[in-house]
């Protein structure tokens, strides 16, 4: 029983494999896409044939070989030995000596995408379909130089142009396609995109345009973007005289639009320009190689595509200032993902772009001058901050204010901003006389923090012989390091604070945001804020955090809980971290995937993966973002990444336009209230289309004992409850 | 412009060694509370009247907390109720976002009734009725434990209800102040308290989330409070470390005096108390300095009540007659008494006339009206000279008057409360007669033929 499920399960694993070493030729990892893909392949069933014995024999060895699951799971080193195998069906007849020489070159492709996806790897470049170029080359030098080896060639037209493979069978049905008469430029573009799988058949690339489609509308759109430059380029200069080659066509000048435009860069109007330059550039390669490689007779399959694609990207990532330019980050194998992924963590993943800055004091304080402020945050020390308590009449000190003691922050405790370790510390410097500069030393009693990453925070102006650390000593956030004073250049106590790239206590200064704060400007609200720069003249405070919620949802590695909904599903989830220290919930019934940062003061989800059916999916929506505060001004609002939008007809129509412009938004905002013995949060998603806001889902979480207790989720008119019991 | 009358005195000679603080005799006639005269009040609310600003109530508290939550970050008031309860008082102050801190079920309902949150409760106190107890239990307030029959009483309780409520335990101990405080909660030396929490926690019935002392009323020293929260946190490490059961918050109760002068002493209040900031100081640099894990700090509750209001309060009266006692002191009688103003008892408070006056003082008894012998405002105090109907201003009466005043002899007179905006609200009307006799019956044989 047990090996049987094993066994089914290996089966599924292999068959999942197989689907993505097709689709991934594509940049994709959509089944559907690669089930077409493998269909069409058996257009030309010797080739059909090859390829998946390639791919299977691949990926077999790979897997006995015990190399990285993941890779091997999303085809990374079979898609190489998949184009080998069309390429040999298509060009050898099929005899006991084509079994010899195919098995023995996907050897040799298998070893070739191990070691170049290892040594491109080290520079973060993909490996392409290099092994494949190579492998056929090496083959086709063999095949030349040796009498044939037993293996014989189709047609050796095919060889040099590549675009006269006519389809071996052909059923009634695809018949009629073929005879079909479509518009030139359409029969164009469909044959060029079969010819990437060694076809020549408008029928076959009908099919791969629905599952191109069918697996994102913006990597179609730069097919056809390429497509239509290399058709202008052409017209314009005249390069071809009759036609370009189909093979060109579709496997370097469309796939090299579509890795620049929008797999390998976030999709934006800069990438789209970028794809339109590739394409005169592969045009170059195209030419120069194919009168290089005339001389041993070797055709160039897609080289100027790797070339230029490789160059590009190398290039791009050189850059000291990236601009709006961006490389996919994290790649998902889809641009939507990618694009929608980039575009909601852009504005909502601070905490891995930034370190969590807290406030330097406790209590409320009032920012007297702030960046680029008028007295002295001038030219390079521009980007500092000074702190004073004020009262309810705006007043710094009680009493004349004539001597320091009267003034309300003098002598409070001033605390590190972040972990680190002490780098320098001045404490001998006198407290001032009110009004009275020492601009002789100017900062005053300091204390330099090193912090992870480089960056140095400073406080100023402490009191004479109040600091309480020493220089070497590890610190933690919020830990004490000295009182609030008035010395060096300081009229008045007040406490200044900057962050800096040097480690000296002169050092000039450097923007940084703070990563959470109350703020308060007279007569309004508090306002909750997250990774900015306190502005001058708002009272600025901690968020006071509530433990009980804090506890609720902090989920360390091991946790696990079983989820139980009124409409008889049950899932399992537990708690992981991978290889990059991301935590995840992972669910262990459905497979689904959420990654979330508990930072302290806010939980969030970062991304999900897996089935929308999922329990676990209702959890992501309901705590996408949770501030661990039941203040009645801390609201929690974010944007949820386009690409889980239930509405898929809405958003493939936005997908088209995304890269320019995006008219859907998913809101998300959350608060916690207290309720009877415990806390409440409620959630509401809202879809925002050109503007007009509906909402989608609402959800309510029941945290009680430290511990969440239920939810319940209602969108589309259903509602359901969940019944959350934690193990551990 | 006419002379203004006022009475001939005579003036005792005073031989021997001055006084060498030569205590100021320029008076000052207080006229305005907030910018409202003084005279326009008693026109419209009847003398005499309390008064109370609401300026000054959100002033005393945000100063307060300012004290405090620059120097500690996680800092909770909790309004005593006792102090004032009058409902317009209590809600200025949990509009600031203090908790409330009551000490018998009518405290309990009055805070329910003014919309605390039942978590947002601290109920504390000797005697805690079982019916008010489940109602706590219920609203998860906290409840903090004053003796052991009211622990085993709570247990009962809790087995009843299948509730696991959050509790405290009151902690009484030596902070080398006399008198010393040991009449409530478990006492920290003898281990009683150590006793209790064991058997909060050993049970398992109840949360022990806190630790509650209140070590005096009036207290002048601060180390006092650095001793006590020394205690306090030497028992919460051993909460966390022992029985892994971390505290979550320490209630160093009240105490803070106002500036009002104790009788008996030497100097004014003004000069001798401790500001509100050395308190902060001793209590919040001990609980830093204790040793506790930064974000395991417990939370730190404060009921502070007389500090809060004390001077936001006033009494404005009127004279009603002037004496000459046997011995030749002079006396003055004013329309309020003892009955009133029961802080009388235990400060020389601060009175000021509230209209013009020449430079010329006296020495004066002041008289409340009751007929009883006790009714003396102040046993001796220098005044400018006042005639019958005169108004007179008394200071710092915002503490304790309007809860622990008596309706003895006559009714209990308006408070009013002047808003940030000058505005005048009567917070609670005169009593009348009607009023007092709604809760009485005369027995049929008892009623007066009409």
């Amino acid at each position: 029983m047990i090996n049987n499920l094993k066994g089914q399960k290996a089966v599924k694993e292999l068959v999942t494999s197989v689907l993505h070493s097709y689709s991934v030729v594509f940049f994709s990892q959509n089944k559907v896409f690669g089930f077409l893909l493998l269909v069409v392949s058996f257009l030309n069933v010797n080739a059909g044939i090859a390829g998946l014995a390639c791919v299977v024999f691949s990926l077999t060895l790979v897997h006995l070989l015990g190399y990285q699951k993941e890779n091997i799971r999303m085809g990374l080193y079979s898609f190489n030995s998949l184009l080998l195998g069309i390429g040999f069906g298509s060009f050898f007849q099929l005899n006991p000596s084509f079994w010899i020489w195919i098995t023995a070159a996907c050897f040799f492709v298998v070893i070739l995408t191990i070691v170049i996806t290892s040594l491109l790897g080290k520079y973060g470049l993909p490996v392409l379909t290099i092994p494949f170029i190579f492998t056929f080359w090496i083959v086709l030098l063999a095949v030349n130089g040796f009498a044939t080896m037993g293996l014989q060639q189709i047609n050796s037209v095919l060889l040099n142009e590549m675009q006269n493979t006519k389809p071996e069978s052909i059923t009634g049905l695809i018949n009629y396609f073929q005879s079909v008469k479509v518009p030139y430029y359409f029969d164009l573009f469909f044959r060029s995109l079969s010819a990437i799988l060694f076809q020549n058949s408008v029928f076959c690339g009908m099919i791969m345009s629905v599952g191109l489609f069918l697996h994102s509308r913006i990597t179609f759109t730069l097919m056809v973007l390429g497509f239509t430059v290399a058709c202008v380029f052409n017209s314009l200069t005249g390069t071809y005289l009759n036609e370009i080659s189909y093979y060109h066509l579709g496997s370097n000048l469309m796939m090299v639009s579509t890795a620049i435009g929008g797999f390998f860069l976030i999709p934006s109007v800069r990438s789209y320009v970028w794809a339109i330059i590739a394409v005169p550039m592969t045009i170059l390669l195209i030419n120069a190689l194919t009168n290089l490689l005339g001389i041993p007779n070797l055709p160039i399959f897609s080289m100027p595509f790797c070339i230029v694609t490789l160059s590009l990207l190398y290039f791009f990532m050189l850059r000291i200032n990236p601009g709006k330019l961006a490389l996919t980050p994290f790649q998902h194998y889809s641009p939507e993902v990618n694009l929608y992924q980039f575009l909601n963590g852009k504005e909502r993943l601070h905490d891995l772009n930034y370190l969590r800055l807290n406030l330097p004091f406790m209590g409320s304080w009032t920012v007297s001058q702030g960046y680029n402020g008028d007295i002295t945050h001038k030219g390079e020390w521009a980007k500092a901050l000074d702190f004073v308590v004020k009262d309810e009449l705006g007043h710094t000190f009680i009493s004349s204010g004539s001597n320091c003691e009267h003034y309300y922050c003098f002598n409070k405790p001033v605390l590190a901003c972040a972990d680190g370790i002490i780098e320098d510390v001045v404490d001998h410097v006198d407290d001032n006389e009110i009004n009275v500069l020492n601009t002789a030393q100017n900062w005053g009693n300091s204390v330099v923090i090193k912090h992870i990453g480089g960056l140095y925070s400073k406080v100023s102006h402490l009191k004479k012989a109040s600091i309480k650390v020493n220089v070497g000593d590890f610190i933690k956030q919020g830990e004490l390091i000295g009182l609030c004073g008035n010395s060096g250049r300081s009229p008045e106590p007040h406490l200044h604070f900057q962050t800096q790239l040097a480690p000296y206590v002169g050092s000039k200064t450097f923007e940084y945001p703070m990563a959470y704060f109350v703020s308060t400007q007279p007569n309004s609200v508090p306002k909750f804020n997250n990774f900015c720069v306190p502005e001058e003249g708002t009272i600025v405070q901690a968020p006071v955090i509530n433990g009980s919620l804090k506890k609720a949802f902090s989920f360390q590695p091991g946790y696990s809980a079983t989820v139980k909904s009124n409409t008889g599903q049950e899932e399992v989830w537990e708690v992981f971290t991978d290889a990059l220290n991301q935590s995840y919930i992972y669910s262990l019934t459905s497979g689904a995937t959420a990654y979330f940062v508990n930072n302290g003061t806010v939980f969030y989800f970062t991304s999900f993966y897996g089935s929308q059916n999922s329990l676990l999916y209702l959890f992501y929506q309901s705590a996408y973002k949770v501030i661990f505060s039941s203040k009645s001004y801390v609201k929690a609002c974010d944007q949820f990444p386009l690409h889980l939008s239930s509405n898929k007809v809405e958003l493939w129509v936005h997908d088209i336009v995304a890269p320019f412009y995006q008219f859907i938004k998913q809101k998300f905002v959350s608060e916690c209230t207290y309720e009877q013995a415990g806390f409440m949060i409620k959630s509401e998603e809202c879809k925002e289309l050109f503007g007009r806001s509906t909402q989608v889902m609402s959800a309510t979480i029941h945290v009680k004992e430290n511990a969440i207790k239920s939810f319940s989720v209602s969108s589309k008119g259903k509602e359901i409850n969940l019944i959350w019991c934690s193990e551990s | 412009m006419k002379l203004r009358y006022e009475r001939p005195y005579l003036k005792k000679m005073n031989v021997g060694v001055m006084n060498k603080f030569g205590s100021r005799s320029d008076f000052q006639p207080v006229k305005f509370i907030d910018g409202v005269s003084v005279k326009s009040l008693t026109d419209k609310y009847g003398s005499p009247v309390f008064v109370l600003s609401e300026r000054q109530i959100r002033k005393n508290y945000q100063s307060a907390v300012r004290s405090f939550n620059t120097r500690y970050p996680k800092v909770q008031f909790a309004w005593s109720y006792k102090t004032n309860y009058i409902n317009a008082v209590c809600n200025v102050f949990h509009q600031e976002g203090s908790w409330a801190e009551v000490v018998s079920g009518f405290e309990y309902h009055k805070a329910i009734g003014n919309g605390v949150a039942g978590n947002h409760i601290i109920f504390n106190g000797p005697e805690k009725k079982e019916a008010d107890l489940k109602l706590a239990i219920e609203n998860d307030s906290l409840i903090h434990i004053d003796h052991f029959e009211e622990l085993y009483k709570l247990i009962d309780i809790c087995e009843a209800l299948n509730k696991k409520p959050r509790v405290a335990i009151r902690v009484n101990m030596d902070t080398g102040i006399y008198p010393l405080w040991d009449r409530f909660g478990f006492n920290y030396e003898n281990g009683q308290a150590w006793n209790a929490i064991l058997k909060i926690v050993g049970l398992g019935k109840m949360q022990l989330v806190g630790l509650h002392c209140h070590i005096g009323t009036f207290m002048l020293s601060t180390s006092a409070y650095a001793i006590a929260t020394s205690k306090l946190c030497d028992l919460a490490m051993k909460c966390k470390n022992q029985l892994q059961n971390p505290i979550e918050y320490l209630d160093l109760g009240g105490g803070f005096p106002s500036t009002n002068t104790l009788k008996g002493s030497y100097l004014p209040g003004v000069d001798t108390v401790p500001p509100i900031d050395d308190f902060a100081e001793a209590i919040t640099t001990t609980i830093l300095g204790y040793g506790f894990q930064q974000n395991e700090l417990p939370m730190l509750i404060l009921e502070t009540g007389r500090a809060l209001i004390d001077d936001a309060g006033y009494l404005l009266g009127s004279v009603i007659a002037n004496k000459q006692l046997s011995d030749g002191r002079r006396a003055t009688i004013l329309n309020f008494g003892v009955n009133l103003l029961f802080t009388s008892f235990w400060y020389d408070h601060h009175i000021s006339p509230a209209q013009d006056f020449t430079h010329y003082t006296e020495e004066t008894i002041l008289y409340g009206p009751m007929c009883m012998n006790i009714d003396v405002i102040r046993e001796s105090i220098n005044l400018p000279l006042l005639s019958p109907g005169d108004l007179v201003v008394v200071h710092k009466v915002g503490a304790y008057n309007m809860t622990q005043w008596m309706q003895f002899i006559s009714t209990r007179p308006a408070v009013v409360l002047i808003d940030e905006t000058g505005q005048t609200h009567e917070i609670r009307q005169a009593e009348t007669l009607k009023y007092m006799e709604i809760p009485e019956s005369v027995p049929v044989h008892l009623q007066h033929k009409k």
